[in-house]
């Protein structure tokens, strides 16, 4: 007599959807906070390592929500923040701790970008490179990353609590 | 304990590009001069029409592509561009380029710009660009430019300024256009848009005006260079 095998809730191939899923969210956020961080260091068609500071304290100091000595200083480290936390999401490490943080990033980034679309300031985004005009499109494309953001984190949660009930 | 090779394979990652980035900033670039850059700090091609402050030959070269009603323009104006001509212009280590880039929206902007290339033509430029800013809100509303500009000059001046938009309106209404045409062409999109021109290499920087404090920064590193 012929039996049918009825696929249980950890086979592999069920196991494994969500984090493949995972792995493509988080490598294609990783590779856009990359090129976020390169737009930020290359510009007219050069590298700006000793200089790019300059730049991206004008456009964050566009925001006119900080003082000039805490925009020099995120103007200098922002980039190089934003290179490690691609490179981290690329690599897979601490998935849930980095992408909580780049959450969290993009969270404040967002903030800023509406109350200065309230404001009505006609500034650049600062987001990909200096000279992005900040507008709704820019407002609706980092809101998707935010999503994506949140969806690999919130991933990245379940997968381990997964994990520990399995453990247990 | 799964995880300890991809952590160390992150790690890895992370130091390899922290090395990366500390042999960059310690490697010395070279600045080769452009053809682009060259164009940018060259004079206008009409001499008669260009509005400019300080030495040519100086270090620093900023143009601005300005509209004078326009809010942004006159906040760059007063708290940026009066300290740089303090500090840098009178010095001689900046000169400055204005640019008209007179946006749709303001009606009275050409209005300005052609009186602007009048009194430039007599080499009273900084004086109407000051008396302009400085006025904005008297003359923006209702387009009476003539009427307030002519309390900030004296009577015999401001009438060969007014004598001269008249006699070359036509000049000066193509000298605004060629700026106009410049500025489409090198992308500007808002007022003020900043270029700056040293070393033969020419920067945006971001457009809608710059804190004093940073463009100092940025003008001190520039002559250290």
């Amino acid at each position: 007599m012929a039996t049918t095998a009825i696929p249980s809730e950890t086979s592999p191939r069920t196991a494994a959807w969500p984090a493949a899923l995972l792995v493509m969210g988080r490598v294609a956020l990783g590779l856009i906070f990359l090129y976020a961080a390169y737009a930020k260091l290359h510009f007219e068609g050069e590298w700006h390592l000793r200089d790019y500071h300059f730049f991206f304290a004008m456009a964050i100091d566009s925001y006119k929500m900080l003082p000039i000595s805490a925009v020099q200083l995120m103007a200098r480290v922002l980039p190089w923040f934003e290179l490690a936390l691609g490179a981290l999401l690329i690599a897979g490490v601490a998935v849930r701790w980095i992408g909580s943080i780049t959450s969290g990033l993009l969270l404040v980034s967002i903030g800023a970008m509406t109350r200065a679309k309230i404001l009505g300031l006609e500034i650049n985004c600062g987001c990909f490179g200096n000279n992005e005009k900040l507008g709704t499109a820019t407002l609706i494309r980092d809101s998707s990353l935010l999503v994506l953001a949140l969806a690999v984190t919130i991933g990245a949660f379940l997968i381990r609590k997964g994990q520990n009930k399995v453990s247990s | 304990m799964k995880s300890h090779p991809v952590r160390q394979i992150g790690f890895l990652t992370l130091a390899a590009l922290c090395a990366v980035a500390s042999a960059a900033f310690a490697r010395p670039q070279t600045k080769a001069p452009t053809p682009a850059s060259a164009k940018a700090a060259a004079p206008a091609a009409n001499p008669n029409f260009v509005k400019a402050i300080g030495n040519p030959n100086a270090p620093i070269t900023m143009e601005v592509f300005g509209d004078f009603q326009c809010p942004a323009c006159r906040g760059f104006f007063e708290g940026t561009v009066k300290q740089v001509i303090d500090d840098y212009v009178i010095p001689g280590k900046v000169y400055i380029i204005h640019r008209d880039f007179p946006l749709d929206m303001h009606p009275y902007a050409r209005q300005a710009a052609r009186l602007a290339n009048a009194a430039a033509e007599f080499g009273q430029f900084e004086a109407i660009e000051r008396a302009l800013y400085d006025h904005q809100e008297e003359w923006s509303t209702k387009g009476n430019i003539d009427e307030v500009m002519a309390s900030y000059f004296p009577p015999a001046q401001f009438k060969k300024f007014q004598a001269f938009e008249s006699q070359h309106i036509s000049e000066i209404n193509a000298s605004i256009e060629r700026d106009r045409a410049m500025g489409m062409q090198r992308n500007v999109n808002q007022t003020p848009t900043i270029y700056i021109t040293a070393h033969g290499k020419t920067e945006a920087l971001p457009g809608g005006g710059v804190d004093y404090k940073l463009l100092k920064s940025y003008f001190d590193y520039l002559l250290r260079q």
